[in-house]
């Protein structure tokens, strides 16, 4: 009880000092002009810092929202941007076969061999097995399973995934799977000697897959060393830091039952 | 009968920081003040709320009746007040507190006041020169202007601080 009255003592002490000082400003900036525009530039600074914080605060209160807000912006233009590439003389049927819905990670491993991924949404939402999981700037994983409301997926953080990649937009392909350690790291394998690339090449999935729609890219090819004397091996930075991971795209290919009963 | 006398004497030194206000400003670098020390030397029964009261009353008397800028000297002296008894536990330890005992020069001795009196007007003079001046003064002048005030009130303050602190008149 006395600390509480000390506390309260203390606040009123303090707006009663406050209060003293702000009319004393207000008295010497109504006595002269100099002290005017003096106090009006402190209470000028006071409030864009007072504002100022708050908005900083507001704003990082609302990120979740304008985080969901982007990501259905974000599938929105990747659809009209579809629509505007059918239009054009691009490939229909290589882009117009993906069907793309927005998804929130809802859980995901990252430090066993075989990571998995659960997302938001399921097959009430349309989402079928074997649809891509990627994001502007990278391929995440594949799904694998899918009940009402949540679909199960592998990461391409796990051994048993690899993706078709290409390096550049028309270079030569193999398959790129995980460096199994780091959360940046890939490994692009059977690329022939004979292809010369940089470090620094960028790499594309390369659309030879049913999964994966192509050109998205994927990170940049580093140092290379050669297996059994035959083909290179290419270390590849990926662009997208699987630590920070939370709202992605599954992309569906519409016509993969047709290719697979054709396969067949 | 004690309680009247270290009132009037106050009152008395509030119309003396008047007249340092109107005929002792000799030049813009140097400002005599002894109100710094009249705060400090309020009763220690006087809470931290009264003090800030007394410290705007009396320096709106001295702005409003002197030739200056007015809620210049309240600006500066109701900082004074609020830090009053900080400065006094800062110098003289929390035992003043404890005593409930005031401060006088002879019981607590002239170098422990001497102090205190030097924060209070540090605080009084850094405000009222940086309100003097609004922002149009190098820092330079600023601080010259503080060290000069500060030392030449010094001497003023302490005569000032004797006379209220002396025996007669306590409380």
């Amino acid at each position: 009880m006395p600390r509480e009255r000390r506390f309260i003592g203390t606040v009123i002490t303090a707006a009663i000092f406050i209060a003293m000082e702000v009319a004393a400003l207000n008295m010497m900036s109504r006595s002269s002009e100099l002290q005017r525009s003096w106090v009006g530039s402190i209470s000028q600074g006071f409030s864009a810092v007072f504002w100022g914080t708050g908005q900083k605060i507001g704003g990082y209160f609302s990120l979740e929202k304008q985080n969901r807000a982007l990501a259905e912006e974000n599938f929105l233009l990747r659809q009209k941007l579809l629509e505007s590439e059918i239009t054009e003389d691009a490939p229909a049927k290589v882009i117009k076969g993906f069907e793309y819905t927005p998804a929130e990670i809802v859980k995901m491993s990252r430090n066993r061999q075989h990571n998995y991924i659960i997302l938001s949404k399921g097959y009430d939402d349309g989402i079928k097995e074997k649809s891509a999981i990627i994001t502007s700037d990278g391929a995440i994983g594949i799904i694998d399973a899918v009940s009402a409301h949540f679909s199960y997926a592998y990461s391409f953080q796990n051994s048993e995934i690899s993706i078709s990649a290409r390096l550049g937009k028309e270079g030569a392909v193999g398959p790129m799977v995980w460096d199994g350690h780091s959360s940046d790291g890939a490994v692009l394998r059977e690329i022939p000697l004979q292809y010369r690339y940089s470090p620094g090449d960028t790499v594309y999935t390369s659309g030879y897959s049913a999964i994966f729609p192509p050109d998205i890219p994927l990170g940049v090819a580093q140092d290379a060393k050669i297996i059994n004397g035959s083909t290179n091996e290419i270390r590849i930075k990926l662009f997208r830091n699987f630590t920070a991971l939370r709202y992605v795209t599954i992309a569906h290919n519409t016509s993969l039952d047709e290719m697979e009963e054709f396969e067949r | 009968m004690r309680r009247r006398q270290f009132i009037l004497t106050w009152i008395i030194l509030l119309v003396v920081q008047m007249f340092l206000c109107n005929y002792f400003q000799f030049t813009p670098i140097v400002t005599l003040s002894i109100l710094p020390a009249m705060i400090l030397c309020l009763p220690l029964s006087v809470g931290t709320v009264p003090a800030l009261f007394i410290a705007f009353g009396a320096g709106f008397t001295v702005d409003f009746l002197a030739d200056g800028v007015i809620g210049l000297n309240v600006f500066a002296l109701v900082a004074v007040a609020a830090l009053r008894r900080p400065i006094l536990r800062l110098v003289f330890g929390t035992e003043l507190f404890s005593r409930g005992e005031d401060i006088t020069i002879r019981r607590n001795g002239l170098l422990p006041v001497s102090i205190a009196i030097v924060f209070a007007e540090l605080v009084f003079f850094i405000l009222y020169t940086i309100a003097d001046g609004a922002g149009t003064r190098t820092f330079l002048f600023n601080f010259g202007r503080v060290m000069l005030s500060t030392l030449t009130s010094f001497i003023l303050c302490l005569v000032a601080a004797d006379t209220l602190l002396g025996e007669n008149n306590r409380l």
